[in-house]
């Protein structure tokens, strides 16, 4: 119901707008229109408002994750516009930053790589989380604590290809002769991406597909590609018949998912809000995050649906 | 507060048991179809026609105006034929990545895209329309006393409709096809579906949007082809 109204204000809005827009189209289309985003995108400060637009990356989990914040807050009495799949992470992250959205679920992992432009492999997940922590703190936004469970980048290869090869390990990989690795493609370079994996690994024998998220597995199994960047709470990768090698030189860091707000957006919340997000991410180990994917991704129930029942029967909502 | 959660003791919710169809990613679940159709079809299904309606009517009322325009003052013909056609080579795809700096993640840079796409198409429609108009017909027009405008309205335009539906009716179903690719921007329309199931493959998902995109486009076409009959009654064949 919430959901609903949320709709078609959004709409409305939305429609008022291109309305009003409508008339200076033309100009607009020639000029790249000189609208604001002030009154589009972005959302109106103080307590009367609160309007919070939550965002959520480009795979499934991000999708449920998302779908949990935004509904705990609705039940909270926000209002809040959800911006499901929104991209990789420059995308999400510049749209952040810029107040587009105003919160949204990040690995720490990705922070610190990514961003916080850390080459060296880090100890813990705490120090992780510390170093992310304090690099969005230095761009305006608030963190809350990360959740329990990772979901960290793996290489995994078919039983058949590591069993013929002997492979237990990524280190196991060179020198087996010329094979073809697959990732998204905003996992190119750094330093958890292909480039990253290859220098760190010796790997000048792996070659490079790049593949939308989720499109490994088909290639994978038909023979397309040897190696493929999966993630590790990915309820495909617990059915398939593939084998994640150990990461021996513990390259892939640690990831666990944090909840970015702006500093502004944080400063207009009530003490319930951040007590909220804290429970939810207490809530969220392996298990759980496994179970909520595997709704999601094999029995394909919305994320939104997955979102609710999680939220219900844990007494969130 | 800060740090990595303790690990609570979350309640694990059953989800219950997939078809044996979904689980597998058969070629098309007609189950899952049916019980996901409110929720996971219906609601981008509407969003895309809004998101057609509003592109090919702002892109309608710009290119016909431009057009009515570049008929009477010949020499604007060409440049704004070159403006029109320097629009619409622009991947759809980089506008809305060029446009989000500007007018953000909103329904206004999908609808900048997809207008900028459709005013070629419309424009040479209706300036091709109007060229057409046999010149003794307009002579004869003149003749029988009537203006500038009113031979527009009464001879001019009537007899450039069918020329107008036609490029109305290729820029309709060609904006259902780019709008899907709206997706990319904000999450509705029929392209919200089908790039979530290639990030997360599940064919059914896919194909059922995909068919209801096609179906949109057929079902958008007749209706044109409907009213460009009831418009010029006297195209019709007597026999």
């Amino acid at each position: 119901m919430h959901k609903l109204i949320g709709h078609t204000l959004n709409r409305r809005r939305a429609l008022g707008t291109l309305g009003a827009v409508g008339a200076g189209m033309a100009a607009a289309a020639l000029s790249g229109c000189t609208a604001t985003t002030a009154n589009l995108g972005g959302t109106k400060s103080g307590a009367a408002g609160r309007r919070i637009t939550v965002g959520s990356k480009g795979f499934a989990e991000s999708w449920i994750m998302g779908e949990l914040y935004a509904q705990g807050l609705r039940a909270r009495g926000y209002q809040v516009d959800l911006k499901t799949n929104v991209g990789s992470s420059d995308i999400i992250n510049t749209a952040l930053q810029s107040g587009q959205i105003d919160i949204y679920p990040e690995y720490t992992g990705v922070i610190v790589v990514n961003w916080a432009g850390t080459d060296t492999a880090l100890g813990t997940a705490e120090e992780t989380f510390d170093i992310a922590t304090k690099w969005e703190n230095e761009h305006g936004v608030t963190t809350l604590q990360a959740t329990p469970f990772e979901n960290k980048n793996a290489i995994a290869v078919r039983k058949e290809f590591a069993d013929e090869h002997g492979l237990k390990k990524v280190s196991d990989l060179k020198g087996i002769g010329n094979f073809i690795y697959s990732t998204y493609p905003d996992n190119v370079s750094g330093a958890i991406g292909y480039e990253g994996i290859v220098e760190t690994y010796g790997l000048d024998n792996m070659e490079l597909k790049t593949l939308s998220i989720g499109l490994n597995y088909q290639a994978i199994e038909r023979g397309e590609i040897q190696a493929a960047d999966v993630f590790t709470t990915d309820p495909q990768l617990l059915r398939s018949d593939l084998v994640v090698l150990e990461d021996d030189k513990k390259l892939f860091g640690f990831q666990n998912v944090v909840p970015l707000i702006r500093d502004d957006v944080f400063h207009d919340l009530e003490g319930d809000a951040p007590e909220f997000l804290n429970a939810l991410h207490s809530l969220l180990t392996i298990d759980a995050i496994q179970a909520l994917n595997e709704a999601s991704a094999i029995n394909r129930i919305d994320p939104a649906q997955v979102a609710k029942v999680f939220l219900q029967e844990n007494g969130l909502m | 507060m800060s740090g990595i959660a303790p690990a609570g003791d979350p309640v694990i919710p059953d989800y219950g048991q997939a078809s044996e169809c979904v689980i597998d990613n058969g070629v098309f679940c007609g189950d899952w179809f049916v019980d996901q159709w409110s929720t996971a079809f219906w609601p981008p299904l509407i969003d895309h026609i809004y998101m057609v309606v509003i592109a090919v009517a702002i892109g309608f009322i710009i290119a016909f105006a431009a057009a009515l325009v570049a008929y009477r003052k010949k020499w604007l013909a060409g440049p704004t034929g070159i403006v029109a056609t320097f629009l619409y080579t622009l991947p759809p795809l980089a506008l809305f990545q060029l446009l989000v700096p500007f007018t953000g993640l909103t329904l206004l840079t999908v609808e900048i895209a997809l207008v900028c796409f459709t005013l070629v198409i419309i424009f040479q429609a209706v300036l091709a329309g109007l060229a057409a108009v046999p010149d003794d017909v307009k002579k004869s027009a003149i003749g029988m006393g009537l203006d500038q405008r009113q031979l527009m309205v009464n001879v001019e335009l009537p007899l450039a409709l069918p020329s107008i539906i036609s490029g109305l009716r290729i820029a309709t179903v060609l904006t259902v096809s780019v709008a899907t690719i709206a997706a990319f921007v904000v999450d509705s329309g029929l392209g919200s579906p089908i790039l979530k199931a290639v990030s997360s493959p599940f064919n059914t998902q896919f194909i059922a949007a995909g068919a209801l995109a096609i179906l949109l486009a057929f079902v958008f076409d007749g209706l044109l082809v409907i009213v460009g009959k009831i418009l010029t009654p006297w195209t019709r064949v007597r026999v």
